[in-house]
């Protein structure tokens, strides 16, 4: 919405500066769409609700009831799918709203319930707890990633990742913290499908656009195609050494390996101890090339190699 | 003073390995361990030189080699790697071509009299507890033989029998595990790489080679193995069970433990092969 000078659901002026929240367009598929549900779940509701109620009370009535039922549900269906992009804002933000939240009442709370002194005192361990131990740091800035990631990963699809004709973004659905970085799982909107996000570069993108070293794109799901993981990769787990236990399965009494052949000297070896052929080397007859009637132009890459 | 015939015979006892239980080859980036059940599965290895390849070789086969079920035949042309378990092969193949086609045409006809027993019980693959010794086939450097020495008819006929292999192979409980650097057309054909199901790509020089290992797309996607760390040996793609590329850190095995593993297993399978028949049923 970037009209000021009109005063709308979704946005709304500021001194003459415009606050865009819902893209005019997205806006306006919304209101046809709610329209649309409105008329037709008004119209099946009343239909139904009407019949049903005519068994109990005079059809007159009865008719009414319906209709009153056909408008409520119907006016119900048209608030949600006009509401529907704002609530999915707020379900993007909604770990950061819920935080706010508790920051702030938690806070009130801990002003009214104890003294001044005490309450600097809790929030100073609070702080300086992660701070000081490993694992809670690490806790805490694993969320950090996953909360940032929602935002960065939003953010390139709406940049240049995939949208359809809608222009509806991929929904994410939610993020967690994995050793390697975070997975983030997405569902997919009609007209989408996970070959665009395989398109040449993009997970490349995605993981600049992430901070990270590198992304991956996969189905999440063997049953819903719209269901697929991204996982963000931003650090090097597998740089230790990982022992094999099959010398486990060797029972301590097994004499010690001894070298092979330890009086052998390395004499011999070198490249003017081995003399050239003495005959000359049969023509390989078998190796004749054919020669294409229409030879084709060379390309470096060859198609067979990717069975 | 006790004659040597007094004393009580000994049973030996085996590892109590089997190749019909998963193998671990390492773990994944979540620090979970990778479990690999090579049984009714091929497995084809890439990679460019240095980047984990035989270790990962020397996981199966040693894990083969211990176990009290399963008969190797080794191939490798370095000879080096693969030669270090030659002690519990039933045939280890150097670098000679014809002694590599006579093996396969060997292991062919393992492949005919174990189809011809099942066609007679009217069974469709061989289970453990059947009697029959799976078969675990390791080709190290497939592309010496394969596209390197010897004719061009010879080069192909190899690659015919390592298919026929790969392709008969699974019901009767013949496992092929190829490596190569890059197993590219040139040197695997393409009907020979589509019969291997599992794929492990070790760094690769850039993003084509590894679509080569894994097929093709999965760059696209973001697995690839050129992008993984060339100082991080034994770091690869692994696409088997779950049908997704998992990186995977590889199990290693010390230059001294391998010898003291092929050694142990080496003398197991001695022991078992010079245990009389009545012994060895007890057993």
């Amino acid at each position: 919405m970037s009209k000021s000078n009109r005063r709308n659901w979704f946005g709304g002026s500021n001194n003459g500066r415009t606050v865009t929240v819902i893209e005019p367009e997205i806006e306006r598929t919304q209101r046809r769409k709610a329209k649309i549900a409105f008329f037709v779940t008004a119209i099946v509701t009343a239909l139904l609700a009407g019949t049903v109620f005519s068994s109990y009370v005079h059809p007159i009535l009865g008719g009414f009831l319906g209709l009153l039922a056909g408008v409520l549900l119907g006016g119900t269906v048209a608030v949600l799918i006009i509401i529907w992009p704002v609530l999915r804002i707020i379900w993007h933000w909604l770990p950061e709203i819920l935080l706010g939240c508790f920051l702030v009442y938690g806070w009130t709370w801990l002003m009214g319930a104890t003294p001044v002194w005490l309450s600097l005192l809790i929030l100073a361990v609070i702080i300086g707890a992660p701070s000081a131990i490993g694992p809670a740091r690490r806790a805490v800035l694993s969320a950090f990633w996953c909360l940032t990631v929602r935002h960065r990963l939003r953010m390139c699809f709406a940049a240049f990742i995939a949208h359809n004709r809608q222009r509806t973004l991929p929904f994410i659905l939610f993020a967690k913290p994995t050793p390697a970085g975070e997975r983030v799982w997405i569902w997919l909107r009609p007209g989408l499908s996970l070959s665009d996000l395989e398109q040449e570069g993009q997970t490349q993108k995605l993981a600049v656009a992430c901070w990270a070293n590198e992304s991956r794109v996969t189905a999440a799901s063997r049953k819903y195609a719209a269901l697929i993981r991204i996982d963000i990769v931003r650090r090097e787990t597998l740089t230790a050494d990982v022992l094999s236990p099959l010398p486990d399965h060797v029972p301590d009494d097994m004499p010690a390996t001894a070298l092979a052949s330890p009086a052998t000297p390395p004499v011999g070896l070198n490249f003017a101890d081995v003399p050239g052929p003495r005959t000359k080397r049969a023509p390989n007859t078998n190796t004749r090339a054919r020669i294409p009637r229409n030879p084709e132009p060379s390309s470096e890459i060859d198609p067979s190699d990717y069975a | 003073m006790n004659a040597p015939f007094d004393a009580p015979p000994s049973v030996p006892v085996g590892t109590g390995m089997s190749i019909y239980d998963p193998i671990l080859i390492g773990i994944d980036e979540y620090g979970l361990p990778v479990h690999l059940p090579l049984i009714y599965h091929n497995i084809l290895i890439g990679g460019e030189p240095g980047a984990g390849k035989s270790m990962l070789l020397h996981n199966i086969v040693g894990y083969a080699a211990m176990c009290d079920d399963c008969d190797l035949v080794l191939i490798d042309g370095k000879q080096v790697d693969l030669g270090l378990w030659r002690g519990s092969a039933a045939e280890f193949v150097g670098p000679d071509l014809d002694h590599a086609i006579y093996t396969l045409e060997r292991v062919q006809g393992v492949l005919d009299l174990r189809n011809s027993y099942l066609l007679d019980q009217r069974r469709q693959k061989i289970e453990r507890g059947d009697g029959m010794r799976p078969l675990l086939l390791a080709i190290d450097e497939l592309a010496y033989y394969a596209a390197t020495v010897g004719t061009k008819i010879e080069q192909e006929y190899f690659s015919a029998l390592n298919r026929d292999v790969a392709a008969r192979g699974r019901a009767v409980a013949v496992i092929d595990v190829s490596a190569t650097q890059r197993p590219s057309s040139d040197i695997i054909p393409t009907s020979l790489r589509f019969l291997f199901g599992w794929r492990f790509a070790g760094r690769c020089v850039d993003d084509s080679s590894s679509d080569v290992v894994l097929g093709h797309g999965w760059a696209g996607r973001g697995y690839s193995a050129a992008k993984i760390d060339p100082k991080n040996r034994g770091e690869g793609l692994l696409l088997a069970e779950d049908g997704i590329p998992t990186r995977v850190k590889g199990a290693f095995l010390t230059n001294a433990n391998l010898l003291r593993v092929a050694d142990y297993a080496a003398a197991k399978r001695r022991e078992a092969r010079d245990t009389p028949p009545n012994l060895r049923a007890v057993a």
